[in-house]
Protein backbone atom coordinates (compact mmCIF):
# COMPACT_ATOMS: atom_id res chain seq x y z
CA UNK A 1 0.00 0.00 0.00
CA UNK A 2 2.93 2.21 1.01
CA UNK A 3 0.34 5.40 1.66
CA UNK A 4 -1.11 3.96 4.40
CA UNK A 5 -4.61 4.58 3.59
CA UNK A 6 -5.85 2.08 6.32
CA UNK A 7 -6.99 5.23 9.01
CA UNK A 8 -9.09 7.13 6.52
CA UNK A 9 -12.94 6.63 7.31
CA UNK A 10 -14.89 4.95 4.50
CA UNK A 11 -16.10 8.40 3.37
CA UNK A 12 -12.67 9.92 2.63
CA UNK A 13 -11.86 6.82 0.71
CA UNK A 14 -14.67 7.32 -1.35
CA UNK A 15 -13.52 10.72 -1.89
CA UNK A 16 -10.64 9.68 -3.28
CA UNK A 17 -11.46 7.10 -5.60
CA UNK A 18 -14.12 10.17 -7.42
CA UNK A 19 -10.34 11.42 -7.78
CA UNK A 20 -9.91 8.33 -9.68
CA UNK A 21 -7.20 6.71 -6.75
CA UNK A 22 -6.92 3.25 -7.67
CA UNK A 23 -4.87 2.43 -3.96
CA UNK A 24 -8.43 4.06 -2.30
CA UNK A 25 -10.28 1.47 -4.52
CA UNK A 26 -8.09 -0.95 -3.41
CA UNK A 27 -8.57 -0.50 0.25
CA UNK A 28 -12.33 -0.03 -0.27
CA UNK A 29 -12.30 -3.45 -1.54
CA UNK A 30 -10.51 -5.11 1.53
CA UNK A 31 -12.92 -3.66 3.69
CA UNK A 32 -15.61 -4.66 2.05
CA UNK A 33 -14.89 -7.50 -0.46
CA UNK A 34 -15.56 -9.99 1.79
CA UNK A 35 -18.77 -9.43 3.10
CA UNK A 36 -20.17 -7.89 -0.45
CA UNK A 37 -19.30 -11.78 -1.72
CA UNK A 38 -20.78 -13.45 1.03
CA UNK A 39 -23.73 -11.27 0.16
CA UNK A 40 -23.50 -11.93 -3.44
CA UNK A 41 -23.36 -15.46 -3.03
CA UNK A 42 -26.11 -15.79 -0.97
CA UNK A 43 -28.56 -14.06 -3.41
CA UNK A 44 -26.80 -15.72 -6.46
CA UNK A 45 -26.25 -18.68 -4.89
CA UNK A 46 -23.45 -19.39 -7.99
CA UNK A 47 -19.35 -18.43 -7.42
CA UNK A 48 -19.24 -17.56 -10.77
CA UNK A 49 -22.00 -15.63 -10.99
CA UNK A 50 -21.27 -14.01 -6.89
CA UNK A 51 -17.42 -12.83 -8.59
CA UNK A 52 -19.68 -11.19 -11.41
CA UNK A 53 -22.09 -9.33 -9.29
CA UNK A 54 -19.22 -8.39 -6.79
CA UNK A 55 -16.86 -7.21 -9.93
CA UNK A 56 -19.89 -4.75 -11.38
CA UNK A 57 -20.39 -3.49 -8.04
CA UNK A 58 -17.05 -2.43 -7.81
CA UNK A 59 -17.01 -0.86 -10.92
CA UNK A 60 -20.01 0.69 -10.14
CA UNK A 61 -18.43 2.39 -6.90
CA UNK A 62 -15.32 3.40 -8.99
CA UNK A 63 -17.67 5.15 -12.16
CA UNK A 64 -19.84 7.15 -9.75
CA UNK A 65 -18.32 7.82 -6.44
CA UNK A 66 -18.46 11.53 -7.29
CA UNK A 67 -21.87 10.78 -6.94
CA UNK A 68 -21.75 10.04 -3.30
CA UNK A 69 -23.19 12.65 -0.36
CA UNK A 70 -20.99 11.96 2.81
CA UNK A 71 -23.67 14.15 4.48
CA UNK A 72 -26.70 11.34 3.05
CA UNK A 73 -25.44 8.11 3.78
CA UNK A 74 -22.78 5.81 5.14
CA UNK A 75 -20.16 5.10 2.39
CA UNK A 76 -20.87 1.25 3.51
CA UNK A 77 -24.05 1.77 3.23
CA UNK A 78 -23.59 3.08 -0.36
CA UNK A 79 -21.11 0.55 -1.62
CA UNK A 80 -23.23 -2.87 0.00
CA UNK A 81 -26.37 -1.00 -2.02
CA UNK A 82 -24.69 -0.97 -4.88
CA UNK A 83 -23.40 -4.85 -4.59
CA UNK A 84 -27.20 -5.77 -3.61
CA UNK A 85 -28.52 -3.88 -6.98
CA UNK A 86 -26.00 -5.96 -9.39
CA UNK A 87 -26.39 -9.47 -7.42
CA UNK A 88 -30.26 -9.16 -7.74
CA UNK A 89 -30.00 -8.36 -11.11
CA UNK A 90 -28.12 -11.38 -11.97
CA UNK A 91 -30.60 -13.32 -10.31
CA UNK A 92 -33.25 -12.16 -11.70
CA UNK A 93 -31.73 -12.89 -15.31
CA UNK A 94 -30.16 -15.75 -14.91
CA UNK A 95 -32.61 -18.06 -12.63
CA UNK A 96 -36.30 -16.93 -13.76
CA UNK A 97 -37.36 -19.64 -10.99
CA UNK A 98 -36.04 -19.39 -7.42
CA UNK A 99 -38.04 -21.84 -5.88
CA UNK A 100 -35.69 -23.49 -3.55
CA UNK A 101 -34.78 -22.72 -0.02
CA UNK A 102 -32.52 -19.71 0.57
CA UNK A 103 -30.80 -20.95 3.34
CA UNK A 104 -27.12 -20.05 2.56
CA UNK A 105 -24.40 -23.23 2.05
CA UNK A 106 -22.81 -23.31 5.40
CA UNK A 107 -18.60 -22.65 4.82
CA UNK A 108 -15.97 -24.15 6.80
CA UNK A 109 -13.36 -21.81 8.32
CA UNK A 110 -10.36 -23.01 9.79
CA UNK A 111 -8.84 -19.84 10.65
CA UNK A 112 -10.39 -17.67 13.25
CA UNK A 113 -9.06 -13.84 12.09
CA UNK A 114 -9.61 -11.00 14.01
CA UNK A 115 -11.81 -9.81 10.71
CA UNK A 116 -13.75 -13.19 11.51
CA UNK A 117 -14.73 -12.31 14.77
CA UNK A 118 -16.01 -9.05 13.79
CA UNK A 119 -18.06 -10.62 10.93
CA UNK A 120 -19.48 -13.06 13.40
CA UNK A 121 -20.59 -10.36 15.79
CA UNK A 122 -22.16 -8.49 13.70
CA UNK A 123 -24.08 -11.36 12.29
CA UNK A 124 -25.45 -12.19 15.29
CA UNK A 125 -26.37 -8.97 16.22
CA UNK A 126 -28.57 -8.70 12.72
CA UNK A 127 -29.63 -12.34 13.35
CA UNK A 128 -30.95 -11.29 16.68
CA UNK A 129 -32.60 -8.55 15.55
CA UNK A 130 -34.73 -10.42 13.02
CA UNK A 131 -35.74 -13.18 15.33
CA UNK A 132 -37.57 -10.41 17.34
CA UNK A 133 -39.63 -10.04 14.29
CA UNK A 134 -43.13 -11.65 13.74
CA UNK A 135 -42.49 -15.01 11.06
CA UNK A 136 -44.77 -13.17 8.30
CA UNK A 137 -42.20 -9.81 8.77
CA UNK A 138 -39.36 -11.43 8.45
CA UNK A 139 -39.97 -13.97 5.63
CA UNK A 140 -40.86 -11.15 3.17
CA UNK A 141 -37.83 -8.81 4.15
CA UNK A 142 -35.36 -12.31 3.34
CA UNK A 143 -37.23 -13.37 0.68
CA UNK A 144 -36.97 -9.71 -0.96
CA UNK A 145 -32.97 -9.17 0.59
CA UNK A 146 -31.82 -12.40 -0.18
CA UNK A 147 -33.88 -13.59 -2.57
CA UNK A 148 -34.39 -11.27 -5.21
CA UNK A 149 -38.34 -11.27 -4.82
CA UNK A 150 -39.60 -7.90 -6.27
CA UNK A 151 -42.96 -7.20 -4.66
CA UNK A 152 -45.12 -8.26 -7.20
CA UNK A 153 -43.26 -11.77 -7.22
CA UNK A 154 -43.76 -12.25 -3.08
CA UNK A 155 -47.22 -11.80 -3.48
CA UNK A 156 -47.53 -14.61 -6.13
CA UNK A 157 -45.29 -16.15 -3.79
CA UNK A 158 -46.66 -16.49 -0.85
CA UNK A 159 -50.68 -15.80 -1.88
CA UNK A 160 -51.38 -12.71 -0.72
CA UNK A 161 -52.53 -9.41 -1.75
CA UNK A 162 -49.74 -6.99 -2.83
CA UNK A 163 -51.09 -4.28 -0.87
CA UNK A 164 -50.13 -6.91 2.34
CA UNK A 165 -46.23 -7.29 1.15
CA UNK A 166 -46.01 -3.39 0.93
CA UNK A 167 -47.04 -3.21 4.62
CA UNK A 168 -45.17 -6.63 5.95
CA UNK A 169 -41.86 -4.88 4.46
CA UNK A 170 -42.54 -1.89 5.94
CA UNK A 171 -43.67 -2.59 9.47
CA UNK A 172 -40.26 -4.93 9.17
CA UNK A 173 -37.75 -2.72 8.15
CA UNK A 174 -39.42 -0.03 10.30
CA UNK A 175 -38.94 -3.08 13.50
CA UNK A 176 -35.22 -3.71 12.48
CA UNK A 177 -34.49 -0.04 12.54
CA UNK A 178 -36.01 0.37 15.91
CA UNK A 179 -33.85 -3.19 16.72
CA UNK A 180 -30.64 -1.77 15.02
CA UNK A 181 -30.73 1.52 16.32
CA UNK A 182 -30.79 0.19 19.65
CA UNK A 183 -27.70 -1.21 19.33
CA UNK A 184 -24.57 1.25 18.74
CA UNK A 185 -22.81 0.28 15.90
CA UNK A 186 -19.54 1.69 15.56
CA UNK A 187 -20.12 4.01 18.41
CA UNK A 188 -21.97 5.26 16.21
CA UNK A 189 -25.59 7.36 16.40
CA UNK A 190 -28.43 6.46 14.47
CA UNK A 191 -30.98 8.45 13.66
CA UNK A 192 -34.42 8.66 15.48
CA UNK A 193 -36.59 6.53 13.44
CA UNK A 194 -39.49 8.34 11.69
CA UNK A 195 -42.97 6.89 11.30
CA UNK A 196 -44.77 7.20 8.49
CA UNK A 197 -48.22 8.98 8.59
CA UNK B 1 -51.72 4.79 -5.69
CA UNK B 2 -52.67 5.85 -2.76
CA UNK B 3 -50.86 8.74 -0.88
CA UNK B 4 -49.93 6.21 2.24
CA UNK B 5 -49.21 3.02 0.02
CA UNK B 6 -46.79 4.74 -2.04
CA UNK B 7 -44.87 5.78 1.05
CA UNK B 8 -44.84 2.26 1.69
CA UNK B 9 -42.71 1.50 -1.24
CA UNK B 10 -39.52 2.88 0.25
CA UNK B 11 -39.18 -0.16 2.31
CA UNK B 12 -39.55 -2.60 -1.21
CA UNK B 13 -37.32 0.27 -2.63
CA UNK B 14 -34.52 -0.10 0.19
CA UNK B 15 -34.99 -3.48 -0.40
CA UNK B 16 -34.66 -3.53 -4.43
CA UNK B 17 -38.05 -5.23 -4.96
CA UNK B 18 -39.50 -2.87 -7.16
CA UNK B 19 -39.16 -3.32 -10.86
CA UNK B 20 -40.82 -1.24 -14.11
CA UNK B 21 -43.34 0.87 -13.27
CA UNK B 22 -43.79 0.30 -9.97
CA UNK B 23 -40.01 1.62 -9.83
CA UNK B 24 -40.17 4.39 -12.20
CA UNK B 25 -43.20 5.68 -10.16
CA UNK B 26 -41.48 5.74 -6.67
CA UNK B 27 -38.75 7.61 -8.41
CA UNK B 28 -40.52 10.02 -8.96
CA UNK B 29 -42.35 10.26 -6.07
CA UNK B 30 -38.90 10.16 -4.17
CA UNK B 31 -36.95 12.80 -6.19
CA UNK B 32 -40.60 15.52 -4.45
CA UNK B 33 -40.73 13.65 -1.29
CA UNK B 34 -37.94 14.12 1.75
CA UNK B 35 -39.57 12.13 3.99
CA UNK B 36 -39.70 9.03 1.93
CA UNK B 37 -35.94 10.17 0.92
CA UNK B 38 -35.40 9.68 4.65
CA UNK B 39 -36.98 6.82 5.04
CA UNK B 40 -35.00 5.40 2.49
CA UNK B 41 -31.93 6.36 3.57
CA UNK B 42 -32.11 4.69 7.09
CA UNK B 43 -33.94 1.84 5.21
CA UNK B 44 -30.90 1.48 3.56
CA UNK B 45 -28.73 1.17 6.34
CA UNK B 46 -30.92 -1.45 7.87
CA UNK B 47 -30.66 -3.31 4.57
CA UNK B 48 -27.01 -3.03 4.57
CA UNK B 49 -27.12 -4.42 7.95
CA UNK B 50 -28.25 -7.64 6.55
CA UNK B 51 -26.09 -8.08 4.31
CA UNK B 52 -23.85 -9.21 7.15
CA UNK B 53 -26.07 -11.89 8.22
CA UNK B 54 -24.33 -14.13 5.54
CA UNK B 55 -21.15 -16.68 5.14
CA UNK B 56 -18.59 -14.56 4.25
CA UNK B 57 -15.85 -16.91 2.91
CA UNK B 58 -12.84 -15.16 1.21
CA UNK B 59 -13.68 -14.38 -1.96
CA UNK B 60 -10.99 -15.75 -4.79
CA UNK B 61 -8.01 -13.50 -4.79
CA UNK B 62 -8.10 -13.24 -8.64
CA UNK B 63 -11.21 -10.97 -8.07
CA UNK B 64 -9.42 -7.93 -6.27
CA UNK B 65 -6.71 -7.87 -9.33
CA UNK B 66 -9.62 -8.25 -12.21
CA UNK B 67 -11.56 -5.18 -10.23
CA UNK B 68 -8.45 -3.26 -9.96
CA UNK B 69 -7.37 -3.90 -13.41
CA UNK B 70 -10.59 -2.71 -15.23
CA UNK B 71 -10.93 -0.05 -13.35
CA UNK B 72 -7.73 1.32 -13.88
CA UNK B 73 -8.92 0.60 -17.56
CA UNK B 74 -12.19 2.75 -16.86
CA UNK B 75 -9.95 5.59 -15.71
CA UNK B 76 -11.80 8.69 -18.66
CA UNK B 77 -14.90 7.10 -16.82
CA UNK B 78 -13.52 9.31 -13.88
CA UNK B 79 -13.64 12.55 -13.59
CA UNK B 80 -10.26 14.00 -11.66
CA UNK B 81 -11.64 17.08 -9.83
CA UNK B 82 -9.59 20.37 -10.08
CA UNK B 83 -7.98 21.80 -6.95
CA UNK B 84 -10.18 25.01 -7.59
CA UNK B 85 -13.54 24.60 -5.47
CA UNK B 86 -15.76 26.37 -7.19
CA UNK B 87 -15.25 24.96 -10.37
CA UNK B 88 -17.16 22.14 -11.93
CA UNK B 89 -16.27 21.30 -15.85
CA UNK B 90 -18.87 20.97 -18.50
CA UNK B 91 -17.52 17.51 -19.12
CA UNK B 92 -17.89 16.31 -15.35
CA UNK B 93 -21.22 17.95 -15.53
CA UNK B 94 -22.20 15.78 -18.84
CA UNK B 95 -20.88 12.74 -17.24
CA UNK B 96 -22.40 13.14 -13.45
CA UNK B 97 -25.55 13.66 -15.64
CA UNK B 98 -25.29 10.54 -17.99
CA UNK B 99 -24.42 8.37 -14.99
CA UNK B 100 -27.39 9.02 -13.05
CA UNK B 101 -29.83 8.04 -15.89
CA UNK B 102 -27.67 4.78 -16.49
CA UNK B 103 -27.94 3.87 -12.62
CA UNK B 104 -31.02 4.78 -11.80
CA UNK B 105 -30.44 5.34 -7.70
CA UNK B 106 -32.77 8.16 -7.44
CA UNK B 107 -32.03 8.66 -3.87
CA UNK B 108 -28.27 9.71 -4.85
CA UNK B 109 -29.51 11.74 -7.89
CA UNK B 110 -32.57 13.23 -5.85
CA UNK B 111 -34.17 16.05 -7.12
CA UNK B 112 -32.99 14.96 -10.53
CA UNK B 113 -33.84 17.86 -12.59
CA UNK B 114 -33.19 21.69 -11.47
CA UNK B 115 -31.45 20.68 -8.88
CA UNK B 116 -29.13 18.54 -10.62
CA UNK B 117 -26.59 21.51 -10.39
CA UNK B 118 -26.70 22.16 -6.67
CA UNK B 119 -26.21 18.46 -5.97
CA UNK B 120 -23.39 18.32 -8.02
CA UNK B 121 -21.64 21.26 -6.75
CA UNK B 122 -22.94 19.89 -2.94
CA UNK B 123 -21.16 17.01 -3.94
CA UNK B 124 -18.18 18.26 -5.22
CA UNK B 125 -17.20 20.70 -2.28
CA UNK B 126 -18.17 17.64 0.25
CA UNK B 127 -15.79 15.51 -1.34
CA UNK B 128 -13.36 18.31 -1.86
CA UNK B 129 -13.71 19.21 2.03
CA UNK B 130 -13.17 15.46 3.32
CA UNK B 131 -10.27 15.57 0.85
CA UNK B 132 -8.87 18.32 2.69
CA UNK B 133 -8.93 17.13 5.44
CA UNK B 134 -6.39 14.64 4.57
CA UNK B 135 -4.27 16.90 3.06
CA UNK B 136 -0.85 17.78 4.38
CA UNK B 137 -1.10 21.11 3.39
CA UNK B 138 -4.43 22.36 5.16
CA UNK B 139 -4.64 23.27 8.42
CA UNK B 140 -6.70 22.15 10.99
CA UNK B 141 -8.25 23.89 14.15
CA UNK B 142 -10.42 22.77 16.53
CA UNK B 143 -14.21 23.49 17.20
CA UNK B 144 -16.01 24.43 20.57
CA UNK B 145 -19.29 23.06 20.70
CA UNK B 146 -19.57 20.30 18.13
CA UNK B 147 -17.26 17.43 17.25
CA UNK B 148 -15.25 18.81 14.14
CA UNK B 149 -12.76 20.35 12.62
CA UNK B 150 -12.15 23.66 10.68
CA UNK B 151 -10.16 22.90 7.44
CA UNK B 152 -8.26 25.69 5.66
CA UNK B 153 -5.74 25.78 3.08
CA UNK B 154 -2.93 27.10 3.67
CA UNK B 155 -2.47 28.54 0.00
CA UNK B 156 -5.96 29.86 -0.46
CA UNK B 157 -7.13 30.46 2.49
CA UNK B 158 -10.50 29.17 1.61
CA UNK B 159 -11.62 27.24 4.57
CA UNK B 160 -14.38 24.44 5.39
CA UNK B 161 -15.93 23.04 8.61
CA UNK B 162 -16.19 19.74 8.42
CA UNK B 163 -19.09 18.55 11.92
CA UNK B 164 -20.17 15.05 13.06
CA UNK B 165 -23.71 14.50 14.07
CA UNK B 166 -24.73 18.27 13.99
CA UNK B 167 -28.63 18.25 14.85
CA UNK B 168 -30.68 19.55 11.88
CA UNK B 169 -31.66 23.12 12.35
CA UNK B 170 -35.06 23.67 13.97
CA UNK B 171 -37.85 24.46 11.19
CA UNK B 172 -37.86 28.02 10.15
CA UNK B 173 -34.06 28.54 11.45
CA UNK B 174 -30.80 28.07 9.42
CA UNK B 175 -27.44 27.69 10.95
CA UNK B 176 -25.14 30.67 9.69
CA UNK B 177 -21.37 30.26 9.48
CA UNK B 178 -19.37 33.48 10.14
CA UNK B 179 -15.50 34.64 9.76
CA UNK B 180 -15.11 36.93 12.11
CA UNK B 181 -11.94 39.09 12.34
CA UNK B 182 -11.74 41.11 15.53
CA UNK B 183 -15.14 42.67 15.44
CA UNK B 184 -15.59 42.56 12.24
CA UNK B 185 -18.47 39.29 11.47
CA UNK B 186 -18.51 38.34 7.61
CA UNK B 187 -21.47 35.56 6.57
CA UNK B 188 -19.72 32.64 5.25
CA UNK B 189 -22.45 30.65 4.23
CA UNK B 190 -25.97 28.78 5.43
CA UNK B 191 -26.62 25.22 5.88
CA UNK B 192 -28.50 22.92 7.46
CA UNK B 193 -26.98 20.36 9.49
CA UNK B 194 -28.21 16.83 10.14
CA UNK B 195 -26.73 13.48 9.30
CA UNK B 196 -23.82 11.71 9.72
CA UNK B 197 -21.62 14.21 8.78
CA UNK B 198 -22.16 18.35 8.07
CA UNK B 199 -19.71 19.88 5.53
CA UNK B 200 -19.72 23.38 4.90
CA UNK B 201 -17.16 25.26 2.63
CA UNK B 202 -17.43 28.71 3.87
CA UNK B 203 -18.19 31.50 0.99
CA UNK B 204 -15.16 33.36 2.24
CA UNK B 205 -11.68 33.31 3.13
CA UNK B 206 -10.35 32.40 6.46
CA UNK B 207 -7.09 34.88 7.18
CA UNK B 208 -4.53 34.85 9.81
CA UNK B 209 -5.87 35.03 12.96
CA UNK B 210 -9.71 34.81 12.39
CA UNK B 211 -12.37 32.06 14.14
CA UNK B 212 -15.02 30.60 12.18
CA UNK B 213 -18.09 30.81 14.62
CA UNK B 214 -21.82 28.98 14.00
CA UNK B 215 -25.02 30.95 14.82
CA UNK B 216 -29.15 29.37 14.22
CA UNK B 217 -30.42 32.12 12.65
CA UNK B 218 -33.48 32.85 11.07
CA UNK B 219 -34.20 31.13 7.81
CA UNK B 220 -32.86 32.63 4.85
CA UNK B 221 -29.84 34.01 6.76
CA UNK B 222 -28.99 37.43 8.50
CA UNK B 223 -26.14 40.04 7.62
CA UNK B 224 -25.12 40.18 11.31
CA UNK B 225 -25.26 37.41 13.96
CA UNK B 226 -28.12 37.94 16.29
CA UNK B 227 -27.40 35.22 18.77
CA UNK B 228 -24.37 33.91 20.34
CA UNK B 229 -22.44 31.26 18.91
CA UNK B 230 -23.14 27.70 18.93
CA UNK B 231 -20.06 26.88 17.49
CA UNK B 232 -16.39 28.10 17.63
CA UNK B 233 -13.24 27.53 16.29
CA UNK B 234 -9.75 28.12 17.23
CA UNK B 235 -7.63 31.09 16.38
CA UNK B 236 -6.88 30.20 12.41
CA UNK B 237 -2.95 30.76 12.54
Amino acid sequence: MGRGLAHLSDEALVALVARADEEALAELYDRFGRVAYGLALRIVRDPALAEDAVQEGFLAVWGSATRFVAERAKASTWILTLIHRRAVDLVRREQPRRAEPLDAVPHESGDDTEEEAWLRLRRGRVQEALKGLPDKQREALELAYYGGFTQSELADRLGEPLGTIKSRMFSGLASLREALAEEEFEEEQWEEPRSTS
Amino acid sequence: MGRAEIHELSAAYALDALEGNDLEAFEEHLARCAECRENVTTFQRVAAELAYDVDAPEPPAALRNRILDQAASERPKVVPLPRRRWAFPVAAAAAVAAGIAAVGLAFWAADLSQQLDDVQAEQHRANEALIALIDPSASHFALEGADGVLVVDAETAEGSLVISGLESAPSEKTYEAWVIEGDQAVPAGLFSGGGNQTVVPLTVPVPEGAIVAVTVEQAGGVDQPTQQPIITSEQAA
